[in-house]
């Protein structure tokens, strides 16, 4: 498979796992876009030193993916982008504050490495949640919730229409890559001789494919707005989803569980 | 290049956010004016295109290692730059939202990181000069496109790198201090954008040759009345690429840090191509990080950051310096462009 | 209904695609065109459908084809693309289907009714809530048709309705064809679909009407479709692999 092929496979499992029914897919898509910008939020305020706290976040997480059924080495591989970055900035940290906060044997732990595990926990916790709106929820309804939260009609139709686009391009760019390597044995990537025209034929194509695509929206009434089935409103259930998940949030930042827990069994 | 939610503070995130949608509002307030409905498709598809643009590797001749296009530049040479940004928007928030690629705290910083410069700053202070500026109207035009992309590439992705750190920095994530911390993200950047720029620069060729009329600024009747504007612009530009590049180049011995990221071509240069790439979330496998990992952590002992070695002082302050002239350059004439746009819309409101 | 009046066109000076091509089709007729590839078939439709500007006039319904009436021309001829990507533009098969029906004012309820019916006549109400980008090609052009119907148009337009889909959903794009009651037209190189489901051809070639006549006496008239770069159909060319 090559990488385009492999994109096209990743987008698949994304829509078969938004597709879902569990609970949580049952939410509205604006209640679970706002807990999980909320627990984002919270999570990434804490002290750059409180592990305990942070981890305790995992709370919600954790939860949603038993909910859910989503599985969590699907998350795991999404991480794979991030933790290089996370990694690279983070490991200055141990370098340069060396002052030991607890020493385990003979092995000083510095505040550095403290200050690293806290953010590496803060960073895969936030991907986790990104990863289960993107897996709970379908992009109908994104759109719909960012209708509701005042973003243009125009992006929204661009974000929509894109969306649909998007497979369709990445296979005819699976499809030349094969193509071009049929041909070209033994090269990893696009030879220079050929940077233009691959992308650029591939260009051309798409923009005749923009004026099929404008016909068949004209020929179909469009007017300016799109329509969403999808229902952006919040029902009942929706706001206790959105309720609970703020107070179970704000309880998590403000009381150091761990320790009263520790407190309880000393 | 994308940002993590764990490398800002809510508070630098938020402001990230009230910048980016404020220049998502101007945009969409010109859209609107524009009142080109026919748009919206072709935005769709070339935003759509970008995405899949990702997916292909372009061989960088002499190194294993691959590059790939630069989308604020494309979208805004094709669609302007107004659409081009709303359509660099769609792509992250595509990535965003549905792949969870880049984070959704993050979303405003990384709009900001990667599509504003490359669509404002790349299009108003490089693209449109060169393309229409007097000063290098005899060039021909294909050659103008190639100067402005790869300018255009190597200016926004390197204030998009510079932004990146601003953000980390103020977001008080690091311990690692500004100065070696630009001097780190901002060399490594510099070879990756000048390819990307290239290839950017060979498909908007491709294109111009056979479709013309879809380049934006590519008829061949250069100059309105901005020619001393577009000088200016294009000294600043110069100065930011000289000042930040090459002064890297020019400080002699490679030592240290340097020496790690470019001297050592044969086996660093790869490994150090996909450190970017790693770094910045465009392609990855476990063994490269495993390289990067082990690069990074293998030249730092060497290397003291606490007291600014001379080498790496002259490049940071290389750097820094025309990055602020630019960045002064920059700031004004955008306050100047909107102000002027503004008041000739009779409003200023947005969304 | 349909009546193209000398119509001429063409996309650069001096190189016309149509000079003075007229012809006139009546409601309920299924009406095949046909030409080699260039010969002009899609630029009748992309005409008819005020898509290009043209000399000569056009009239559907005794309505002139005009900047000010293409909202009502395109709400009677619906248009099935040939490239079913281009026409699903939507995220799923229901949204697809009630787009059309929502811009000429409908309600969602009614609009989301309207696709129900339109799904079930054309037994693919499984496809309802399905990704327009997962489903296969012959499902695709299925979903394309209906997004067409549910417009309910009184003419139907066709652009290659049986390219690159297999015996059996080909046969199946066939049977819905000629099971749907609107008046047709359809251009294609499938000339044993042509049979399939038209009464009558019209075959463009340099730039006029070649030839205008019942199906099946066009359709095996060897010598004037070898002129045009046809073939016989594969039925009446008898065992000649």
């Amino acid at each position: 498979m090559n990488r385009a092929e492999n994109a096209l496979y990743e987008l698949n499992e994304m829509d078969e796992l938004a597709n879902g029914n569990s609970p949580v897919h049952r939410f509205s898509a604006l209640a679970k876009l706002l807990v999980t910008v909320i627990y984002i939020a919270v999570t990434m305020s804490f002290d750059r030193y409180d592990l305990s706290g942070v981890l305790m976040m995992a709370v919600y997480p954790y939860v949603l993916f038993q909910l859910s059924g989503i599985p969590f080495r699907t998350c795991i591989y999404k991480m794979r982008y991030i933790i290089p970055l996370i990694a690279f900035v983070g490991i200055f940290n141990p370098l340069l504050d060396r002052t030991a906060f607890v020493t385990i044997g003979r092995v000083p732990l510095s505040y550095g490495w403290l200050s690293f595990a806290v953010l590496f926990a803060k960073g895969m916790l936030a991907i986790s949640a990104s990863f289960l709106l993107a897996a709970t929820t379908r992009i109908d309804a994104v759109c719909a919730a960012l209708r509701k939260l005042r973003m243009p009609a125009e992006i929204v139709t661009v974000i929509l229409l894109m969306y649909r686009y998007v497979s369709v391009l990445v296979e005819e760019v699976g499809v030349m890559s094969n193509a071009y390597h049929l041909r070209a044995p033994g090269q990893k990537g696009i030879h220079y001789s050929a940077w233009g025209s691959f992308l650029g034929q591939l260009l051309l194509r798409s923009m005749d494919r923009a004026q099929e695509l404008y016909a068949s929206m004209l020929l179909r009434g469009y007017h300016g707005e799109f329509l969403y089935t999808a229902e952006a409103g919040m029902a009942g259930r929706d706001w206790m989803y959105l309720l609970t998940w703020t107070a179970v949030i704000a309880l998590l930042r403000s009381v150091p569980v761990i320790q009263i827990i520790g407190n309880l069994f000393m | 290049m994308h940002m993590a939610d764990v490398l800002l503070s809510p508070g630098v995130a938020a402001t990230m956010y009230a910048a980016s949608g404020t220049a998502a509002g101007v945009s969409i307030n010109r859209l609107r004016r524009e009142n080109e409905p026919e748009k919206l498709p072709v935005m769709a598809v070339s935003a759509a295109m970008v995405f899949a643009g990702q997916m292909i590797n372009y061989t960088i001749p002499g190194t294993g290692s691959s590059g790939h296009i630069c989308g604020g530049i494309l979208l805004s040479a094709l669609l302007g730059p107004y659409a081009g940004f709303l359509s660099m928007i769609a792509v992250l928030v595509v990535q965003c939202l549905f792949f969870a690629d880049g984070g959704l705290l993050a979303l405003g910083a990384n709009i900001w990181n990667m599509a504003f410069y490359g669509c404002f700053v790349g299009y108003f202070l490089i693209w449109r000069p060169i393309m229409k500026g007097k000063a290098l109207s005899s060039l021909p035009v294909s050659a103008r496109i190639t100067a402005a992309a790869v300018l255009g590439c190597i200016v926004s992705l390197q204030l998009g790198a510079l932004s990146v750190v601003i953000e980390t920095s103020l977001s008080g994530i690091t311990d690692l201090p500004f100065g070696p911390f630009v001097g780190v993200m901002l060399p490594i950047h510099l070879a990756i954008r000048l390819v990307e720029g290239l290839i950017t620069a060979a498909v908007l060729v491709f294109v111009y040759k056979a479709r013309p009329e879809l380049i934006k600024d590519a008829d061949e009747s250069a100059g309105n009345s901005m020619s001393l504007k577009a000088v200016l612009c294009i000294l600043a530009v110069v100065t930011l690429f000289v000042g930040g590049g090459l002064s890297l180049y020019a400080s002699g011995n490679p030592d240290g840090l340097e020496w790690a990221l470019f001297g050592n071509r044969e086996a660093g240069y790869a490994e150090n191509m996909a450190l970017d790439e790693e770094a910045f979330g465009v392609e990855s496998s476990a063994a490269e990080t495993a390289a990067q990992v082990q690069e990074t952590t293998s030249f730092l002992p060497d290397y003291a950051f606490k007291d600014n070695d001379s080498a790496l002082g002259t490049t940071v302050s290389g750097v820094v310096g025309s990055v602020v002239v630019a960045g002064c350059a920059l700031l004004l004439s955008c306050i100047f462009g909107f102000f002027r746009k503004r008041n000739a819309a009779g409003r200023a409101d947005v969304n | 209904m349909i009546e193209f009046r000398n119509v001429s066109f063409a996309y650069e000076k001096n190189r016309p695609v149509l000079s003075g091509i007229s012809f006139h089709i009546d409601e309920g007729e299924n009406v095949g065109l046909i030409g080699a590839n260039g010969a002009g078939k899609s630029t009748v439709m992309k005409l008819l459908l005020g898509f290009l500007q043209g000399e000569g006039e056009i009239l559907v319904h005794d309505i002139p084809v005009c900047k000010d009436t293409l909202a009502e021309i395109r709400k009677i001829c619906g248009f099935v693309l040939q490239n079913s990507d281009d026409q699903m533009f939507m995220p799923t098969v229901l949204e697809d289907l009630m787009f059309g029906p929502v811009n000429y004012g409908m309600t969602k309820q009614q609009a989301e009714r309207k696709a129900d019916e339109v799904l079930a006549g054309l037994d693919i109400a499984y496809l309802k809530n399905r990704y327009n980008h997962r489903i296969s090609g012959g499902e695709k052009r299925m979903a394309a048709v209906a997004s067409v119907l549910a417009m309910e148009p009184e003419v139907l337009l066709m652009d290659e309705p049986t390219a690159a889909l297999d015996p059996y959903n080909r046969r199946m794009i066939i049977n819905t064809i000629r099971k749907l009651p609107q008046t047709k037209i359809i251009t294609s190189h499938d000339l044993d679909m042509i049979l399939d489901t038209c009464t009558r051809v019209i075959l463009i070639g340099g730039g006029t009407v070649a030839a205008d006549g019942p199906a099946e006496e066009i359709l095996t008239n060897k010598k004037l479709l070898e002129a045009h770069r046809l073939e016989l159909p594969l039925r009446f060319s008898g065992s000649s692999i």
